[in-house]
């Protein structure tokens, strides 16, 4: 295909692994961890997936290099889908992308001295000439920053720091195109941290190379990525170049994550959205938008009136309804041992005040006709009858963000998102966000 | 960046074309010398069986040697040992040399290890040169030179007697048996039937049981699988038995015994292989390796293996002493190959004479306690060396 193809371009990609269950591996479901990714990296291009621990990156990282069959989608390089690669073409490819790895203890085989370790590719594909790889490694290593005598030495023998180097070193032996680093400075201290991303800057400047970033750390990637793409929970929620990532996030997520980094400015601070709850499991993720169970900006039921705040203290319950159910017996007794009472004898809207206040809602909200659908709700909690409150507050209260998955949008800003708040602006779905501008 | 130095050669440089490596040159000298020495054997093999007459000796020149179904395995593994063990070491000066200023750092095991060069080189090359102990009844229960014991216990004493006791003679340095048979000749004969079983069985062993276990833990799945619950049935076969029915079916030998316990008893070291390897694949840098282009026989061979041989080697340490303590019970019990004269038939052979000929029971005895306990040291010496972590 002509040269003009992006280094790397990944659309829909898949990765869903196989929950199994008894002797017959009788399949049962599946851990979505990478559900439908897009984007692109451009030669000399650095570009960050970030995303909290858990949500697919590395999965990303390691379908994307077929080093774990995808389930599903395309992943071109150059222009060539690398999922249709045979054997060969494939450890062609292997040449042209390599990986830098988060842990610097474990990346090294710590029976193999480095030297041995970053020729390794080398002999790999066919370098017979020892001394040749010798002296290839011996430069390579001065190059990233240590000394030539350091290949007859054991991993165990350097600092983190210096293993990572290594790790770039042995990323660059084959001369690749495209480097993916999986949290490479993750495992470091800050100070060495600053150290390598500037090498791998040079590096890549140095040879041009298109570079994925994965981190969940947005102020490395702030430093070293031209753009970012942010995921949760196997889909990429927002695109954008760095710069207008940061100055002007338009998911809700991103805004979280953004604030969730220090400032150094104490007049900024306090403004920090905090996330309710937990990662949802991959395996069954929440319908609609993924991010609806913890999105602090959750759009409000139509028909009722709101406070974002206290609309989200709303959903909190309803998440926790939807998943674990809320035991009106153990509230009862919670109530009990607080107040030195017996559990009998606490009065049920006792019980209905202890859950408003584990959830942060008020004790009456602001519209009447929520109020009045929430306290029936609550009364058929106390009742222990969780599938009837369950049911009116899923039937009331029902949003645009539960029933309706987002697409990724360019929204007003120029980013391509996937939220429903931002959806409206001049909206035409974005199949591929390929190119950020 | 510095410049101008004579090593600089630069990875940018590599043309990668060049390098498309065919099938055939990609077998190392390693690899490449192994086939071709098995090619070699193969060859006299043939020759034994179809030019030699039957039962005649193979070789008259320069020695008289009639090579046994047993000497044809111990070669190949001599040979499997030579390529795989003894080559990597001279290939590689710089490792050779970390591993012997590893391993030097053990005093006993060095002692160890002299002794049981000694003893196995002797084993090797002693029977070639010297003829099987015979009966020989004006020769009974003749004492190791420097000692004496009453004539009367002595049916002919062979040395001077003094005083009513017969000395020992250098024709019998390590004295001789109630059938005349001289020790020395039977320890020596017993140092080959040690060397053939403890090194053959557990070669067999560890090859096949390494095989299985990493193969097992890398592919995972069906293969892991299949490979795992052939073990389990593996393990509750009783190859002691097999061994009786063979023994009664076809005789017992030597050969039998090796061959039968090392390809019915690697289940356990498959198990304790995989378990390791296991946790070893999902260390990074095997991910690193394949990221790479690696194979699946390379990852398991460069790292895999490597990363397992702590348990190869502590098990293979615990292996060669207990079946070499198994081939010296088996011929106490008179269950072991009546025409080999090893340890354990001579220690069996003198326990109804132990209270007036100690010597026969006791000098193969020392050797055997002194060769397992040599082997201990060796290994955990081996296992220390072997690991770069170790260093300090």
């Amino acid at each position: 295909m002509s040269s003009d193809a992006p280094l790397l371009e990944v659309r829909n990609l898949k990765k869903h692994y196989p929950i199994t269950e008894g002797v017959l591996k009788r399949q049962v479901g599946n851990v979505r961890a990478v559900d439908g990714i897009s984007f692109a990296v451009e030669r000399g291009e650095t570009v960050g997936l970030v995303g909290e621990s858990g949500c697919g990156k590395s999965t990303a990282a390691t379908s994307l290099l077929r080093l774990e069959e995808p389930t599903d989608g395309e992943v071109l390089f150059e222009g060539r889908d690398i999922t249709e690669y045979d054997k060969k073409e494939l450890k062609r490819f292997r040449r042209e992308a390599q990986m830098i790895f988060q842990d610097p203890t474990s990346s090294f085989d710590p029976r193999m001295s480095v030297g041995e370790s970053v020729a390794e590719p080398l002999t790999v594909h066919g370098m017979r000439d020892r001394e040749r790889r010798r002296r290839i490694v011996k430069d390579l290593l001065e190059r990233v920053g240590l000394s030539a005598d350091d290949i007859d030495r054991y991993p165990h023998e350097f600092s983190g720091g210096q293993k990572q180097r290594i790790g770039l070193a042995r990323a660059l032996v084959l001369n690749p195109k495209l480097i993916v680093a999986d949290e490479p400075v993750s495992a470091l201290d800050v100070s060495i941290q600053a150290e390598i991303l500037s090498l791998m800057k040079d590096v890549q400047t140095e040879f041009g190379l298109g570079m994925l970033f994965i981190s969940h750390d947005l102020s490395v990637v702030r430093e070293i990525c031209d753009r970012v793409a942010v995921m949760y929970l196997g889909e990429i929620v927002e695109f954008a170049a760095t710069d207008e990532l940061f100055e002007n996030p338009q998911h809700p997520y991103t805004r979280a994550l953004l604030s969730s980094i220090p400032q150094p400015d104490p007049t900024k601070r306090g403004s920090a959205v905090e996330l309710s709850g937990d990662v949802p499991s991959p395996s069954n993720p929440p319908s609609g938008c993924r991010f609806h169970t913890r999105c602090p900006e959750v759009i409000p039921p139509e028909g009722y009136d709101f406070e974002q705040k206290t609309w989200r203290s709303v959903m909190d319950l309803r998440v926790r309804l939807g998943r674990d159910g809320v035991n009106a017996e153990a509230v009862r007794e919670f109530v009990a041992s607080e107040s030195g009472q017996e559990p009998e004898s606490v009065p049920a809207d006792r019980v209905r005040a202890e859950i408003r206040r584990e959830f942060d809602i008020p004790e009456e909200l602001s519209d009447p006709r929520a109020e009045e659908v929430l306290s029936t709700a609550l009364r058929h909690l106390a009742n222990d009858e969780q599938a009837e409150g369950r049911e009116l507050l899923a039937e009331e209260f029902e949003t645009v963000c539960e029933s309706s998955a987002p697409e990724l949008r360019r929204t007003p800003a120029g980013h391509v998102a996937s939220c429903h708040l931002v959806s409206e602006a001049e909206s035409n779905a974005v199949s591929t966000p390929s190119t950020g501008d | 960046m510095m410049g101008g130095e004579d090593y600089r050669d630069r990875f940018e440089d590599i043309d990668w074309d060049d390098m498309q490596r065919s099938g055939l040159d990609s077998l190392t000298t390693q690899t490449a010398g192994f086939l071709a020495s098995l090619g070699v054997v193969a060859l006299l093999l043939v020759y034994d069986y179809v030019v030699v007459a039957n039962d005649g000796p193979t070789f008259t020149t320069p020695f008289e040697w009639d090579v046994t179904q047993l000497d044809w395995l111990l070669v190949v593994t001599l040979l499997t040992v030579v390529f795989f063990a003894v080559y990597p070491l001279y290939d590689n000066p710089r490792m050779s040399r970390r591993y012997w200023r590893e391993f030097r750092k053990n005093r006993a095991a060095v002692v160890s290890g002299v002794f049981l060069v000694g003893i196995f080189g002797l084993g090797l090359v002693g029977p070639l040169f010297i003829a099987k102990p015979d009966l020989n009844v004006l020769a009974q229960y003749q004492p190791p030179v420097f000692l004496s014991v009453p004539e009367s216990t002595v049916g002919t004493c062979v040395g001077p007697v003094s005083d009513g006791m017969c000395h020992g003679t250098w024709q019998y340095p390590l004295g001789t048996t109630g059938q005349g048979k001289g020790i020395m000749k039977s320890v020596i004969y017993g140092m080959r039937v040690s060397l053939e079983v403890g090194l053959i069985t557990p070669l067999i062993i560890i090859i096949i049981g390494t095989a299985v276990g990493t193969v097992a833990a890398y592919s995972g799945g069906i293969v892991d699988e299949l490979l795992m619950r052939y073990v389990d049935i593996q393990l509750t076969f009783p190859t002691f038995f097999l061994y009786l029915l063979l023994l009664y079916l076809y005789g017992g030998t030597l050969f039998l015994l090796i061959v039968i316990f090392g390809i019915t008893s690697w289940g356990s070291t498959a198990r304790l292989v995989r378990s390791e390897a296991l946790q070893r694949r999902e260390e990074e840098y095997i991910q690193a390796a394949q990221s790479a282009g690696a194979s699946e026989f390379w990852v398991i061979r460069k790292h895999l293996v490597p990363n397992v041989s702590n348990t190869v080697i502590t098990n293979a340490s615990l292996l060669i002493p207990s079946l070499i303590l198994f081939e010296a019970a088996f011929s106490f019990l008179g269950l072991g190959d009546p025409t080999v004269p090893s340890w354990g038939q001579v220690i069996s052979a003198g326990r109804s004479d132990i209270d007036t000929a100690w010597w026969i029971s006791t000098i193969p005895g020392v050797f055997l306690f002194t060769t397992v306990l040599a082997l201990n040291f060796v290994g955990d010496a081996l296992r220390d060396a072997l690991d770069p972590r170790a260093e300090d």
